[in-house]
């Protein structure tokens, strides 16, 4: 069988199907995946593959050599797991499935946290990963290229992506709604908590300024001072700087609100009314309710941050829905253009044989013609061209149709019209056995065409007959042999052979 | 001599004008020190011009309008230093010395007034006097607008957004950061004042020229322009000095803007000064 015509497998655990404590068994670490995908890659009957090991899930895909091979395997041995524990939590794809549940999880419809940027991301790293190692080139290369594009298309077209699910990028979205840019912008962390902690990378991350730090414990607030590279504030002194901060992150284990309506009014004249952000993550809370009454001042307590992160949430979903029907139309894309490339060869022997024919013909008149300026010969060149690329235009678009359509009858008839071979052009399982003749390597007829275009004749012939096969029924019945070299011939630029063979290509 | 004295005069009161706007707005010291140094200047040279006025005219009273307006810019301008002097308010520079330029202005053009040497030239300053005003409110309108976005925004953020379909705030998803949209606000009305205070002295300077002289002077609409512009100087330092945005300075900027369409709607009352007129 040939690389064109291998099946895809797709098989994985995920975070729905196997708890942590089998996903850990079996995680690949980043310095270990290259070595691991070549280790998969030498496995019988494999002819591609990548492996995409994160957190959540691990996923084998290949492309394999027929039905019996099974890369979980793999599994089983590279990782020393018993079949009877992983078994049972192993999902497998196969072919269009496979294909579907690859572009739901480049487009983070298959993650934990549906929309969330990273598992793209982790795709196409372990994609670059197996392309280092050599162990992917033609099909997946396609695959995992129309999986990128699937997972852009939908990050684009739809709102998924969009909104904050988490805490801590929820609250820097809503500091962004209050001050536009964080750049620049002061945070005072009170309390130095893991949540706060957090809150304020993010903010740092998206560009916020000084970081001041105040927690009871001197010597805690020391060490999330120097990490932030920040300011330690005295705890004593915590409403006197308050108001130097335009973003307050709170989450002491105080048992009453420390920042209370008549702090918030005396910060506000401090600050000449310029607004002030608190994100209050402590329970109790930090921060006195009647603060978000005065204005200026903008007060977000644990709960209304996880509210409206689980409203994000909720919105993810509903998007969720018009994604999937994306990923549908992106896979059936996939399919027909997978069925288009199978007609290339086909189409490339059609326009090899209908150059032949055209040069033979020209050679045949060569003498009737008598003796032709350069340029009347171009114009020659030039108009037998184009009428040859006009008549096989409908042809090759019907080609193309019925392989899209998988009408083997249509194609058939069309190809023996042409009396070329159509067993490349159709479905890979069809192909496998019964084929008898041997279409001629699409790499060989396509530099072989390219010769014939240069009028390196001499060059297609020794292709040509390097190529034909001896049997009766191989090489191209018609037209006479090329051979004798024309004159120079401008190209048309009527949508010819060239093109519709990138495009078939493509 | 006395007008050439109240010329230098005309001249660097409208300098410590420019100087006083970013000194006072800004607290920018350099400016401060510009407009106190060059605005005594101009008092100094007023003083002297005033003095050869009246020496000239073998009496100690103004005998015409135009004398009469000198002196009280002069007056003006007086009291201003020393206010300054006493207090070291230069604040009120803010109202003081355009007013003060604009009482000495014309005056300053001599007995017979500045005569448009064509009327290509009168029209021109015409087209620039209208231009300047209709810009200065399409800054207040954009300013206004900023303000109450800021409102809806900010009560948005203060109601705890709930975003999903139900939500009454999504349809405002769109609303720019309060950060932005205060800067808007600010920087419309910071762009519409010097226009409106061109157009205002380009209208002066074509006033002078009409028969109707001070008369002029009497009509709803110039009188609700002057209101306006001291309108607009008062939401300038408000807003600057007392940090005022939200709720007030929606409020301020309302204010300014109803005066405005009480400027248009003069337009319906008044006797000399009316769009399209022929």
């Amino acid at each position: 069988m040939s690389r064109n015509g291998a099946s895809l497998v797709l098989v994985g655990v995920n975070h729905k199907t196997a708890p942590i404590e089998l996903r850990e068994r079996i995680a690949i670490g980043r310095d270990d995946l290259a070595e691991t995908t070549r280790a998969l890659a030498a496995m019988p009957g494999v002819l591609e593959c990548m492996i995409v090991s994160t957190c959540n899930r691990v996923e084998l895909l290949a492309a394999v050599d027929g039905p019996a091979v099974d890369p979980a395997q793999f599994l089983f041995q590279q990782f020393a797991v018993e079949k009877e524990v992983l078994e049972p939590h192993l999902y497998e794809h196969r072919d269009r499935d496979a294909v579907r549940h690859l572009f739901r999880v480049a487009s983070s419809l298959d993650s934990m946290v549906v929309g969330e940027p990273q598992i793209l991301g982790q795709v196409k790293e372990a994609f670059a990963v197996a392309r280092a190692a050599g162990t992917v080139s033609g099909q997946l290369d396609h695959l995992l290229q129309s999986a990128f594009a699937a997972a852009k298309r939908i990050r684009s077209e739809t709102q998924i992506g969009s909104n904050s699910v988490s805490i801590a990028s929820v609250a820097v979205d809503l500091a962004r709604k209050i001050f536009g840019s964080l750049n620049g912008r002061t945070v005072f962390l009170v309390g130095a908590g893991k949540m706060s902690e957090l809150a304020a990378r993010h903010l740092v991350q998206q560009g916020a300024g000084a970081i001041l730090v105040s927690n009871r414990t001197q010597e805690r607030a020391e060490r999330m001072a120097e990490e932030f590279h920040g300011r330690v504030i005295p705890f004593d002194k915590l409403h006197d700087v308050a108001s130097e901060a335009d973003i307050v992150i709170t989450s002491t284990g105080a048992p009453h609100p420390i920042f209370r309506r008549e702090h918030g009014l005396g910060f506000l004249h401090r600050r000449r009314n310029r607004p002030m952000f608190f994100i209050d993550i402590a329970v109790p809370r930090d921060v006195d309710p009647a603060m978000n009454k005065l204005e200026g001042i903008f007060v977000y307590d644990i709960d209304d941050l996880q509210q409206v992160a689980a409203a994000h949430m909720e919105e993810r979903s509903r998007q969720a829905v018009d994604a999937e029907t994306l990923v549908d139309t992106e896979v059936e894309r996939f399919h027909q253009r997978k069925l288009t490339v199978n007609a290339a060869p086909a189409i490339v022997a059609m326009q090899q044989k209908a150059e032949e024919i055209r040069m033979g013909e020209l050679q045949r008149m060569h003498a009737s013609l008598g003796t032709l300026s350069a340029e009347q010969m171009a114009a020659v060149e030039a108009l037998t061209r184009g009428m040859v690329n006009k008549f096989l235009h409908p042809h090759m678009q019907a080609i193309k149709r019925a392989a899209r359509e998988g009408d083997s009858a249509r194609l058939d008839a069309l190809c023996e019209a042409w009396s070329v071979a159509a067993g490349a052009a159709r479905e890979p399982e069809r192909q496998a056995v019964h084929d008898t003749r041997s279409p001629e390597p699409i790499e060989q007829a396509a530099e072989k065409l390219a010769a014939l275009k240069g009028h390196d004749f001499s060059r297609a012939i020794n292709i040509a007959e390097s190529t034909r096969p001896s049997g009766p029924e191989g090489g191209f019945s018609g037209g006479s042999p090329a051979g004798r070299p024309l004159s120079a011939a401008s190209e048309s630029a009527e949508p010819g052979p060239t093109q519709d063979h990138i495009e078939a290509r493509r | 001599m006395y007008l050439l004295w109240l010329r230098v005069a005309a001249v660097l009161y409208a300098a410590a004008t420019v100087a006083v706007f970013p000194a006072v707005l800004y607290g920018q010291a350099r400016w401060k020190s510009v407009c106190v140094h060059v605005g005594g200047m101009a008092l100094f040279f007023h003083f002297i011009s005033a003095v050869e006025m009246l020496a000239l005219a073998h009496r100690w009273v103004p005998v015409d309008l135009r004398q009469m307006e000198s002196l009280l810019g002069f007056a003006v301008a007086g009291l201003f230093f020393l206010i300054w002097w006493l207090y070291q308010a230069i604040s009120l520079g803010i109202f003081a010395l355009p007013m003060t330029f604009l009482l000495v202005f014309i005056p300053a053009l001599g007995p017979g007034g500045y005569i448009f040497p064509t009327q290509g030239v009168r029209t021109s300053w015409l087209i620039a006097h209208i231009a300047a005003l209709l810009v200065a409110y399409a800054a207040l309108g954009f300013s206004i607008l900023a303000s109450v976005l800021y409102l809806v925004q900010e009560r948005r953020l203060k109601s705890k957004l709930r975003p999903g379909p139900n939500s009454r705030w999504i349809p405002f998803d769109w609303l720019p950061p309060l950060d932005t949209l205060e800067r808007v606000s600010h920087a419309t009305l910071e762009f519409g004042f010097p226009c409106m205070t061109v157009g205002l002295i380009l209208g002066v300077v074509l006033v002078q020229e009409t028969p109707l002289g001070a008369a002029y002077y009497l009509d709803p609409k110039v009188i609700a322009s002057f209101v306006c512009w001291f309108a607009y100087v008062l939401l300038l330092l408000v807003r600057r000095s007392a940090g005022i945005r939200g709720l007030k300075a929606a409020y301020l900027s309302g204010a300014v803007f109803v005066v405005m369409l009480g400027v248009w709607a003069a337009n319906l009352i008044h006797h000399v000064h009316r769009y399209g007129a022929r």
